[in-house]
């Protein structure tokens, strides 16, 4: 079966500094994919890279077997994707968002309607109904990229730090959300730092260390008889940092 | 005065940091500039007459108008820094002020009021005009402050947006046109009295022996310290959440949708409310400026000004909403460049017509050239501004990111001017064949405006669809970063490697070199050769017999020197990188 994402060599270079060095990951259909690394690890230059909004210097990546560089117009239909800390367009309201970008993806006015308002009241935006996006806190706006990731139905969704400043309300509505989305034959890769986050959603780990993958797998597999944490910090970790105290505290 | 030293030192230190980059080389050779400004100040104290009263009461404005078009002032310490400290505002304001006095911009100020010395009336008073200039130049430093955090409150209301756009449109017209003044006011070659009593005139007045005015400082100083302190607070405060009512989107497809968002964010975003109500009082001032002498020529090219005007200030349209470019990129094939251009004819179309068909018939005339100018300068304008904003991005901080200055848009402010200048010709340069016919074959200019504003429409549209669609991912990791990646191909057009400053400097003197070489410097020697005098907007014209030949020359001089400057300049790095 053709992977729902498929990355191969994927380099990265930042003027002296390879950010992402030889990075193959495979996301098999269906699966709940963690990608897991310390802040600067690659994790959010690999993913840029495999939804067409980075370069690589080298290297390719798959969506459903279409090339996303080569035939970028098929490749982007069936992700969706979150990004960490970008823009969106500001002075929007949230439903204007979503109208905007439902028509963008070709959606017809009456669907782009009708998502928009079961997105707004799942999400719990449509209080805001008024508010510029601008003028978001920064948990509503990752409800409201997440809206924007889900609108056009895709059937893979790639996340960058969905949870962050998340309230765990807000967090809960969205767990359930991606869980059902997997249930319904989907698949979503999502980057986090939080290992207790992962190991309770995803089925599969992808451990990015220094630009490279230090273990990829199954969560049993690349967990063993561990917790994620103790083998995270046992595969990146330089063992020492958590025994240095604060000398006037 | 802990805070203040401790203030100060940190500007010394990020001062000395930026020393080694590009923008030591900005700092130069603006440092340069005013000095030959600051030279030609005090060369104006020995003359007889208030010419250093208007002199200083144009490095008043200068410092009051500046920061509008600078990005906002000197904004190396920000108030946002301290806003956890606890300072109570008028130690944070006094700190502020303090620091404010360490840089390039100050000690030319100070230089220029060297002028004091030179004009006082005794040994006693050149005592006196010590603290003078130390006394006038806080009192700049202060109304350039205050008007940056008036002008920053102000943007946060619409009404206030709209208010500051005419008013600064007003001032820098009436600067651009001063000669209008000059000559209308100048009549028997007098300064307006008014001038000496200007707050600029106050320092002056002192060293001639009215030692009230110097006393009269010190209160408008601790007056303008209460004001800011005041509106630092302000500052720090946040916004209002909108609760206005929303138009729903009728939008049917994807190039509708951009439009209709590019709309909204238009009336919305107060910053670019700015931007056009100033685009049209320029337009509206600069032209209508020469009424004063009685002279209605000038007029109906309102229009046109306020269309080359409006380019320019949306010439950085995709840097403006910054890595929001991330869902065109996602949505490949999604017409957004259309969409935009197709936006910012609304936006820009309707009021540009109207003002050209209300002014024209108020001067009966001459409808062919300037209809003509209209429909290929509206074409030129929306074909160029998303094709340069693509070409020449400079990266912006994205609107959720801003400080609480609203002006400042990007941290690349020389840039974001340059690319504004650059603008400018471009445009007019769109509009030149078709007003060309307009003046020699009347009628079918219109028809060759339409054609050729239709042209740029399309044609530049595409070029800037194909580059979006070839370059997206460089652009956005430029938004994103700041940085041009390494891998990108180098633009067609583009200038060889050199600081940006250079390049700043390079555009400037390219767009506007023609402006003292032709019109002001080759055409009016020809006028003054033919006696042809006070002749439209030509300053030689205007000039005493003495000085006509000398101004006209001089004109051509600086001509010269900008497009030998513009020239020398790449010239020079493109050998150092061949060395290299």
């Amino acid at each position: 079966m053709t992977a729902a994402l498929e990355i191969k060599g994927l380099v990265k270079t930042f003027g002296d500094k390879t950010a992402v060095d030889h990075v193959d990951l495979t996301v098999p259909q269906g699966s709940f994919y963690g990608l897991v690394g310390q802040n600067g690890a690659g994790k959010t230059t690999t993913l840029s890279m495999a939804v067409g909004l980075l370069r690589p210097d080298s290297g390719a990546a798959w969506i459903f077997g279409s090339d996303v560089w080569s035939d970028p117009g098929k490749a982007k239909q069936l992700v969706g994707v979150l990004p960490d800390g970008l823009a969106m367009p500001e002075r929007l309201t949230g439903r204007e968002v979503l109208t905007y970008l439902g028509l963008l993806r070709g959606l017809s006015k009456e669907v782009v309607a009708e998502r928009a308002e079961e997105l707004l009241s799942v999400l719990e935006l449509d209080s805001a109904e008024k508010t510029l996006v601008i003028e978001y806190s920064t948990g509503m706006r990752k409800k409201i990229a997440l809206a924007t990731a889900l609108l056009h139905a895709p059937k893979l969704l790639v996340l960058d730090e969905p949870f962050e400043a998340v309230d765990p309300v807000s967090a809960a509505t969205i767990k359930t959300i991606l869980r059902g989305f997997v249930a319904g034959g989907g698949s979503i890769v999502l980057s986090s730092h939080v290992m207790a986050l992962v190991e309770q959603l995803c089925d599969h780990v992808g451990v990015i260390d220094k630009g490279r993958v230090a273990a990829a797998g199954t969560l049993d597999e690349v967990r063993g008889t561990a917790t994620l944490e103790d083998r995270f910090v046992e595969l990146v970790g330089s063992g020492t940092t958590a025994t240095k105290g604060l000398s006037w505290l | 005065m802990a805070v203040a030293v401790t203030m100060a030192r940190m500007k010394l230190a990020i001062l000395r940091h930026s020393l080694k980059g590009d923008k030591g080389a900005m700092m130069a050779s603006g440092g340069t500039l005013g000095l030959v400004l600051a030279a030609g100040t005090i060369y104006l104290a020995f003359l007889e007459g208030d010419w250093l009263a208007a002199a200083l009461a144009v490095w008043m404005l200068g410092w009051i108008i500046g920061p509008v078009f600078s990005g906002g002032g000197d904004e190396t310490l920000r108030p946002e820094f301290f806003s956890l400290m606890g300072l109570p505002p008028w130690r944070l304001a006094a700190g502020l002020l303090v620091s404010a006095f360490v840089g390039v911009a100050p000690v030319i100020g100070l230089i220029a009021l060297a002028g004091l010395v030179v004009a006082a009336t005794s040994p006693v008073n050149a005592l006196v005009a010590v603290p003078a200039m130390v006394l006038q130049l806080a009192v700049f430093v202060l109304l350039s402050k205050v008007a940056v955090a008036l002008l920053g409150i102000a943007l946060r209301s619409r009404a206030g947006a709209i208010g500051a756009g005419v008013l600064n449109g007003v001032v820098l017209a009436f600067l651009g046109q001063a000669w209008v003044f000059a000559v209308a006011f100048g009549q028997g070659a007098q300064i307006p009295e008014f001038v000496r009593y200007l707050p600029s005139g106050w320092g002056l007045l002192s060293v001639q022996g009215d030692y009230l005015a110097l006393a009269a400082m010190v209160v408008l100083i601790a007056l303008l310290l209460a004001a800011w302190a005041g509106l630092l607070t302000r500052r720090a405060g946040a916004n209002r959440p909108s609760t206005r009512g929303r138009r729903p989107m009728r939008a049917r497809n994807g190039r509708e949708a951009v439009v209709a968002k590019e709309l909204r964010t238009w009336s919305r975003d107060l910053v670019r409310n700015h931007q056009l109500t100033f685009a049209l009082a320029y337009g509206v001032f600069f032209a209508g400026a020469p009424l004063v002498l009685g002279w209605t020529d000038m007029l109906p090219w309102a229009a046109p000004i306020f269309i080359i005007m409006a380019a320019a200030m949306t010439s950085n349209l995709y840097g403006t909403d910054g890595t929001s470019l991330w869902l065109a990129l996602m949505t490949p094939g999604s017409s957004d460049v259309r969409g935009r251009q197709l936006a910012w004819l609304v936006t820009v179309g309707p009021v540009a017509v109207l003002v050209a068909v209300a002014f024209t018939l108020i001067t009966g005339g001459p409808w062919a050239v300037i209809l003509t100018a209209t429909a290929a300068l509206l074409g030129g304008g929306a074909g160029l501004v998303p094709l340069i904003s693509v070409y020449a991005l400079v990266p912006s901080t994205d609107p959720q990111k801003r400080g609480g200055n609203p002006l400042r848009t990007s941290e690349e402010d020389g840039a974001l001017t340059g690319l504004a200048y650059l603008m400018m010709v471009l445009v007019a340069l769109t509009g030149a064949p078709a007003i060309a016919v307009a003046a020699l074959y009347g009628w079918w200019g219109v028809a060759a405006g339409l054609a050729t504003g239709a042209l740029c429409y399309w044609g530049l549209g595409l070029l800037a669809d194909r580059r979006l669609a070839a370059q997206g991912p460089e652009l956005l990791h430029l938004m994103r970063t700041g940085r041009r990646p390494e891998s990108a191909k180098p633009s067609s057009f583009k200038l060889p490697d050199m600081p940006k400053s250079h390049r700043a400097i390079v555009v400037i003197c390219w767009s506007l070199g023609a402006i003292p070489l032709i019109p002001q410097g080759v055409v009016a020697a020809v006028m003054v050769s033919n006696g042809q005098l006070r002749h439209s907007w030509f300053l030689a014209t205007y000039m005493e017999p003495g000085l006509r030949w000398p101004v006209a020359i001089g004109f051509i001089l600086v001509g010269l020197t900008m497009y030998g400057t513009g020239l020398w300049l790449p010239h020079r790095a493109k050998k150092k990188a061949a060395a290299g």
